[in-house]
């Protein structure tokens, strides 16, 4: 126990991504202004899990586009290793809601997309593509195409697409939110198992408190719109952690408690 | 050997329907007492085609020499409009200023007649094959044009998230995100299109030329030759049926990854 915590620690002390100031207003069509994210501070650091709970709208998932690139902030920095993210080379890998493959592609080369994008060297990657794979329990299906696919397991080629080009940060936007409550208890573990080899920062959005309390040494909640934080607090459970801690007492304190924090919002106390 | 006996089998109905249609035509003829130059007996129709398709291919008095004329005009025609087509559907979806200055114009020529303009093309490029291929690029250009641009729009939103996460190039993007995903709909407008290159080297061989199935019809017209006519007709609905199962052959091989319901292909 004690040395799988070490593995862990090992990082932690590099902070890899900054948030600071952080605002995302919109423009309504009648000129009112809409306060999507408000005063946004957060810090990740190398090889944390950190989830992400909030209730819908809170826009938890503008805050991961911004992170992504995808949409602008409007005000506020995001830095990667001290760079903005804007004017920095790196490029994030993203996991969103839906798998996102492209279906005229085989598996092995919607792996290997983000290679085609960056201009890298396939074959350089070509064993770590297959490897990944492998990780994920889809060994065979390289050739395969998504329609092919179940939903879970275009998902996990989706996680091993955003993974093939080393991002610092790995970012997922409820990735298992379309999938059964089975499938998605064991794409959990599948996901701590990647996380506990390949040693990535993610960045996790979750609806559901007891996979943001399973996966993440830190759970960050935030407020209905305009998204704010309200909560942060340490999970500090050893890894690799077995499903069956989510029966245990300590875990369903902490999950109560999270829920309070999201249920206050939710009835409007402050 | 099994699968062409059993498809014969499915098809018994219809090669009955066939067979009925035939001897209703047949007797009806000769019930109405109708005139062979207002309806031919099915026989002489037959005659007329036994007679133009065996004749020596590069003989005037034959089908095929009409016939790979009238092809040639429209598979030109075709390729010519549709990647006129294509490129200017793809310019126009990614140029706001390229659109803004050719959609007007698109939509505006949309419906006119375009058939109205053979006489013109005729007096430009002459009674030759070039009036023709001019006809069927015209006739071609409008639904590709009109249906790639339309495809080259319709692309889920997270596949383009997904490329801007990438930080890609808009040519990236374009060439593995935009442009297959947009095959179904530019496959769409190609097949009206082939249809759309036939019908328009036909209109403009009725406006007058020298060779095309088009201009022999006008022909057998003048004479009165109805079974010719017919005979023409029927070879150039098979040639057309050909035409169309290619090209939806060579839309199973491109598009192979969606369902032809799906595709919208219906029949």
């Amino acid at each position: 126990m004690q040395s799988n915590k070490l593995i862990n620690a090992v990082n932690s002390t590099t902070t890899l991504l900054s948030v600071r100031n952080l605002f995302k207003k919109y423009q309504t069509k009648v000129g009112d202004t809409v306060d999507a994210l408000t005063d946004i501070h957060l810090d990740l650091m190398d090889g944390e899990f950190v989830s992400v709970l909030g209730p819908s709208g809170c826009g938890k998932t503008t805050l991961l586009k911004i992170l992504a690139g995808i949409v602008q902030h409007s005000s506020g920095e995001v830095m990667f290793k001290g760079q903005a993210i804007a004017d920095s080379k790196n490029v994030m890998g993203v996991v969103f809601q839906s798998p996102v493959l492209l279906p005229w592609l085989t598996v092995l080369d919607n792996v290997l997309l983000p290679l085609r994008v960056l201009g890298m060297d396939r074959n350089q990657y070509l064993a770590s593509a297959i490897s990944l794979i492998e990780l994920v329990g889809l060994h065979g299906f390289e050739n395969k195409y998504p329609n092919e696919l179940s939903g879970g397991m275009q998902q996990r080629v989706s996680i091993v697409r955003a993974l093939i080009h080393d991002p610092g940060i790995l970012l997922m936007d409820e990735p298992f939110g379309a999938l059964d409550s089975l499938t998605r208890e064991r794409m959990n573990s599948e996901l701590q198992k990647i996380w506990l080899i390949k040693k990535k920062t993610i960045f996790f959005i979750t609806h559901s408190i007891s996979e943001a309390v399973f996966l993440s040494d830190r759970v960050i909640v935030m407020s209905a719109r305009p998204g704010k934080i309200i909560e942060e607090i340490r999970i500090d459970f050893p890894r690799p952690r077995h499903i069956d801690l989510t029966s245990t007492q300590e875990f369903g304190a902490i999950a109560k408690h999270l829920r309070g924090c999201l249920g206050s919002y939710e009835s409007g106390h402050e | 050997m099994k699968i062409f006996f059993q498809k014969f089998i499915q098809s018994f109905p219809f090669i009955l329907s066939i067979c009925i249609g035939i001897m209703i035509w047949h007797y009806s003829i000769i019930f109405f007492d109708m005139p062979s130059y207002v309806l031919p007996k099915p026989g002489l129709v037959w005659i007329a085609l036994y007679d133009g398709l065996s004749q020596d291919p590069f003989a005037r008095s034959s089908f095929w020499f009409h016939l790979s004329d009238t092809l040639n005009a429209t598979l030109m025609g075709f390729v010519i409009g549709g990647l006129v087509g294509l490129v200017g559907a793809a310019m126009m979806a990614e140029s706001k200023m390229i659109e803004t200055a050719l959609l007007p114009y698109v939509v505006g020529l949309q419906s006119l007649p375009k058939v109205a303009i053979a006489p013109l093309l005729v007096i430009w490029f002459g009674y030759g094959i070039e009036s023709k291929v001019a006809m069927a690029f015209v006739l071609t250009l409008f639904p590709v044009l009109i249906n790639s641009l339309s495809g080259f729009r319709s692309f889920p939103r997270e596949r383009i998230e997904l490329m801007i996460s990438l930080k890609a190039t808009r040519w990236n993007t374009f060439r593995l995100i935009k442009f297959p995903s947009a095959m179904p709909m530019v496959f769409s407008g190609l097949n009206i299109g082939i249809v759309y290159a036939m019908l328009g080297t036909l209109v403009s061989e009725f406006s007058g030329g020298q060779k095309g199935m088009g201009v022999i019809m006008m022909q057998m017209q003048a004479v009165s030759d109805t079974a010719g006519v017919f005979a023409s007709m029927a070879i150039l609905g098979f040639t057309g049926y050909v035409l169309i199962s290619l090209m939806r052959q060579l839309q199973k091989y491109l598009v192979f990854w969606m369902e032809e319901a799906e595709q919208g292909l219906g029949v």
